[in-house]
């Protein structure tokens, strides 16, 4: 009877379906076991692990997780995973690409699971490393760094975002993280549009106002900004305060220590200077509206002249930008520059295998792996500089250079607390419309930072 | 007067037509735009913007981007969970709603809003305290975590509707058959389910979209690669962080495309149409 | 008589055991959790630290929360009053006339257009609207240009006076289908005879419209409308995916500050303390709504 086959099938599919689901093994993620000719480059006793206390055929499996595929990071540690795979011939090598959002909503939930990678990337800061360092999630890795002389590769300023105390503020204590590269935020700009117009580039404030104001003049849009992502008007924001602040401010700011004024001459600065720079149109009439890729592809497609962003969109630009010559420069005139050392390659407390994960991160430091960074547009740490090719790249990493030499590394606006990226670019953009005046902004600011901070005593 | 009102009918007919067609276009123009995307190429997507025409169809966008989120896993794993959920969903909301519409049993009411509570939680709510409890039974990264929690989610809205449908069965039909010496089992699978397909059938119809597009609690659950959903690998690009625009654009094109086949499929169950106290 | 019926519901009970088992593991133990958490202070992992009523009273006094409330009932006009009136009429519409005119397959392939926004999922389609609501080179502008109407451009989602309104723009689109479909089945059930019958008594469509159909699709309207509202009341991945809450706290809804609570400030507790509240609220009008709905219906 028609019923009767109903419900069999019913039953049946139901059975079979819940059996897949639970039953069925994963499959793992395509891994490529190192062809049988090629001899490895270092003899395998040379990195000693562990002998597996396992029968002899069962493999060990390495998991790492990042979400850089497609950067020049992500090259650069697809290169180190190869040259993994080469020493380490009889482990089986696991990679999964993850997204930034995916980590940062539920990185506490995996780590504190069984289900961890051996390594993973995170992000820097109080409000992700030192939160999950605080909570035990992340192994210390203080002397294995100094065992294989990654506190040399690491400058003392590149490893502020590695270190986190009992408290999980960075600056000092444990090294939770090893970072692999750098990155800062500065003016990509449009060569032939400025030859055309007649401005250089600016070596003041000042100038740098005056160029604006030139673009302006001519009805263009002097810089593009993506503001419905709340985080891009960050930076712009912060490269204005730091022409005010001081190694204390921000050191204060970031630790969320000593006093912070947020109606001090600094922040009023900040805040006053934006909205003028807002209302002389620098920024455009519909910036709340545009989101980042479409900011960039405006800059790309030759509109804007001007692009107030970070490094690690260098490798993009490189690829996208054809019909004109185009050049950097740092927001002119002061010492300090948002930017810090990279994200953080951490080894969860969990893992499995710690030892197969020191290794890879010795790989990723490596000069290989660091030079192939370099030539993608990434800003190594350990590159062999004369093997970079791209005249562009080495100006890159010479602007960076520059700005750690002279301890001008000011970190990023958002870091001291969790969630303070929305709070701030929300701020921001009702700045930015003109629904709050600079002092309500800085009510605005102040209110969620002085929150926290007093919730930690 | 027969020819004025015929073409004013005919003009009638016209416009009403054509207002349809219009607000039907409306309607289906941003599936437009995302398939136009998912052809061009990263050069055409930069130097024109999203809302162009296409020049050709380039395939490589789709091509790279289905092997990069490894797509046949994530079209698996949906097509399993949404199957289950579906499914058993049912069975669940059949079982409760035949005791409570056909069996009335005491405390109907307060057993409704029991079920009903399910729908009322936000999904946040559930993240955490069910994240420990998987976890602490093993579950934690499985699909059938996922399945289980849909499974009862969907279950709630099915209980209710089908509570309503069954309230106003005709008590004469399940009389006689009581009488005809019919066990519960019999009656529910020989007469009441046959007599409700059309609401099952939209029910499943129902349950295997609204699973399929679930994105929070699968986001949450669902940690592997190996694990995820179709919408997962479609958010991966819609991230804020995410400057590239061609994945962007293959992985929303991906994203919906087996919707639409599905909906292509089954459409017509919705003609059989859902209703409450239809059984005549 | 009476023997027949008590033993008629005895045996029933055994069928709700699945059902009820699974909700209580699932779902009211977790939301039981959820409301222990509320008393807390907790940061995901270790140890909540009990503060009692902090929590609420800080709710009560948060000026952000109360704010998203707000832009939840707007999205119950957009989600709930908008498509069901939209729904009834369309519904009607296609049901009666189109089908007279143009035939069953003409109809049914206009329900299955209005149902298609349904079935994307909300992350995809917001990414779509982005697109639309662009300033620069968006659908809705460059439409509004075409036709002359440069006055009425707009930064669609960077413009705070604007920005819920787009939001609630594309959730009409999105939610229209949903109705539809349900009214249309529904209509089916109506009797064509007591069309006839009104005709002949000199009712015009307007009255047939009010009191025969919505009159007997009323079930119907009732599970539309309360369905829609919870939506409303819960909606997260059109905020998640197209604003974030901005500009500003332009769109922020309450399910996307508990959120932003639960997950990117680590503070637990005070983000299920909004969860609790939301919660309750929308058991509130449930309870409410069912009791309206029995009582009319005697």
């Amino acid at each position: 009877m028609l019923t009767k086959r109903w419900i069999a099938t019913f039953v049946a599919v139901v059975a079979i379906l819940s059996l897949l689901a639970a039953c069925a093994p994963t499959p793992a993620a395509p891994t490529v076991a190192p062809p049988p000719t090629e001899a490895p480059t270092k003899a395998p006793a040379e990195t000693p692990t562990q002998a597996p206390t396992a029968p002899p055929a069962e493999k060990r499996v390495f998991k790492v997780w990042h979400y850089e595929v497609g950067y020049a990071m992500g090259d650069s540690w697809a290169d180190a995973l190869e040259d993994f795979k080469a020493t380490h011939p009889d482990v089986e090598v696991v990679f999964e690409e993850k997204t930034f959002e995916q980590i940062m909503e539920t990185a506490r939930m995996i780590l504190s699971s069984a289900d961890v990678p051996d390594a993973m990337e995170i992000n820097k800061g109080n409000a992700t490393a030192g939160l999950y360092s605080k909570e035990g999630l992340l192994t210390d890795l203080t002397e294995v760094a100094k065992e294989r002389g990654w506190d040399q590769i690491m400058s003392p300023s590149i490893q502020t975002t590695c270190r986190y105390d009992e408290k999980g503020i960075m600056g000092s204590g444990k090294l939770y993280g090893v970072t692999t590269y750098g990155e800062f935020v500065m003016v990509y700009y449009n060569k032939d549009m400025f030859e055309e117009y007649g401005v250089e580039v600016p070596t003041s404030l000042e100038e740098f106002e005056a160029v604006c104001d030139k673009f302006v003049a001519e009805g263009i849009t002097p810089l593009t900004l993506g503001a419905l992502e709340m985080w891009p008007q960050t930076h712009n924001w912060q490269e204005l305060l730091l022409y005010k602040a001081d190694r204390d401010l921000i050191t204060n700011y970031q630790l969320l220590q000593g006093e912070v004024d947020f109606h001090g001459p600094a922040f009023t600065f900040a805040a006053e200077k934006f909205a003028e720079h807002v209302q002389k149109g620098y920024y455009g009439p519909n910036a709340n509206a545009v989101g980042y890729v479409d900011a960039n592809a405006a800059f790309f497609q030759g509109k804007v002249p001007m692009n107030l962003t970070g490094s690690w969109a260098f490798g993009e630009f490189m690829k996208q930008i054809k019909d004109f010559d185009w050049g950097m420069f740092l927001m002119p005139g002061k010492k300090f520059n948002t930017g810090s050392g990279g994200n953080l390659w951490i080894v969860p407390q969990n893992a499995k295998n710690k030892d197969l994960a020191y290794d890879y991160i010795d790989l990723a430091l490596a000069k290989k792996a660091q030079t192939v960074m370099a030539n993608a547009g990434g800003i190594a740490l350990n590159a062999d500089v004369s093997q970079v090719t791209d005249p562009k790249v080495r100006e890159l990493n010479e602007l960076f250079a520059t700005i750690v030499k002279n301890d001008g590394l000011a970190f990023y606006p958002d870091w001291p607390v969790p969630g303070y990226l929305d709070i701030l670019g929300g701020c921001l953009q009702e700045l930015i419309a003109g629904t709050k005046s600079p002092t309500e902004f800085n009510d605005c600011i102040a209110g969620p930072y002085n929150e926290y901070k007093a919730s930690l005593e | 007067m027969v020819n004025r009102s015929l073409i004013v009918n005919g003009t009638v007919k016209s416009i009403s037509l054509i207002a349809l067609i219009t607000l039907l276009l409306i309607m289906v123009s941003p599936f437009a735009i995302i398939t136009f995307n998912a052809f061009k190429t990263e050069d055409e997507l930069y130097a024109h913007g999203p809302l162009s025409l296409p020049q050709s169809l380039n395939f490589k966008n789709l091509r790279e981007t289905w092997a990069r989120v490894d797509y046949t896993t994530k079209l698996l794993n949906s097509l399993v969970i949404s199957t289950a959920v579906a499914f058993l969903a049912i069975g669940v909301s059949l079982f409760n709603a035949y005791a409570l519409g056909i069996g009335r049993v005491k405390g109907k009411a307060f057993l409704l809003v029991f079920f009903i509570l399910a729908i009322t939680l936000p999904q946040e709510v559930l993240a955490y305290p069910l994240y420990y409890f998987f976890k602490s039974v093993g579950l934690y990264n499985t699909r059938l975590a996922v399945i289980l929690v849909f499974t009862v989610l969907h279950a709630s809205y099915g209980t209710y509707l089908l509570t309503s449908v069954f309230s106003v069965f005709t008590r004469e039909l399940i009389d006689a058959a009581m009488i005809d010496g019919c066990n519960k089992m019999q009656l529910l699978f020989r007469i009441v389910v046959p007599l409700s397909m059309p609401s099952l059938s939209v029910l499943f119809v129902f349950f295997f979209i609204w699973t399929w597009n679930e994105f929070f609690l699968p986001l949450v659950f669902l940690v592997s690669n190996a694990k995820q959903t179709v919408p997962l690998a479609a958010a991966v690009f819609q991230t804020q962080h995410e400057t590239l625009l061609t994945p962007q654009s293959a992985s929303a094109f991906l994203g919906v495309l087996p919707c639409i086949i599905f909906f292509i499929l089954f459409q017509r169950t919705l003609t059989k149409g859902i209703t409450v106290g239809a059984i005549k | 008589m009476a023997h027949k019926i008590s033993s008629l519901s005895k045996g029933y009970v055994v069928f709700l055991l699945p059902g009820v088992f699974a909700f209580l593991l699932l779902i009211v133990f977790p939301f039981l959790a959820n409301i222990g958490l509320s008393f807390t202070k907790w940061s995901g992992i270790g140890k909540p630290i009990w503060i009692g009523l902090a929590n609420y009273d800080k709710a009560m006094g948060d000026s952000s929360f109360w704010a998203s409330f707000k832009n939840n009932l707007l999205l119950i006009v957009a989600m709930t009053i908008i498509p069901t009136i939209i729904g009834l009429f369309l519904a009607t519409f296609l049901f009666d006339y189109i089908v007279d005119k143009f035939g069953q397959g003409v109809s049914s392939f206009f329900r299955a257009g209005f149902y298609l926004p349904q079935i994307i999922p909300l992350v995809v389609a917001a990414i779509v609207w982005r697109w639309i609501y662009q300033p620069n080179w968006g659908a809705l502008n460059g439409l509004l240009k075409s036709l002359g109407l440069d006055s009425l451009t707009r930064a669609w989602l960077g413009d705070h006076s604007t920005a819920m309104y787009a939001v609630m723009g594309m959730m009409v689109w999105f939610q229209i289908g949903y109705p539809l479909v349900i009214f249309m089945a529904a209509l089916q059930r109506v009797d064509p005879e007591l069309y006839e019958a009104a005709a002949l008594d000199g009712a015009s469509w307007l009255q047939k419209f009010f009191y025969i159909t919505i009159h007997l699709i009323r079930p119907e309207i009732y599970v539309v409308v309360l369905t829609t509202a919870i939506h409303a009341l819960k909606i997260f991945a059109p905020i998640y995916a197209m604003t974030r809450g901005g500009p500003g706290k332009a769109t922020i809804v309450a399910s996307y500050f508990s959120y932003q609570n639960f997950f990117e400030r680590s503070n637990v507790g005070y983000g299920a303390t909004i969860a609790t509240v939301l919660t309750i609220i929308i058991i509130l009008l449930t309870t409410v709504f069912i009791i309206v709905q029995t009582r009319r219906e005697q």
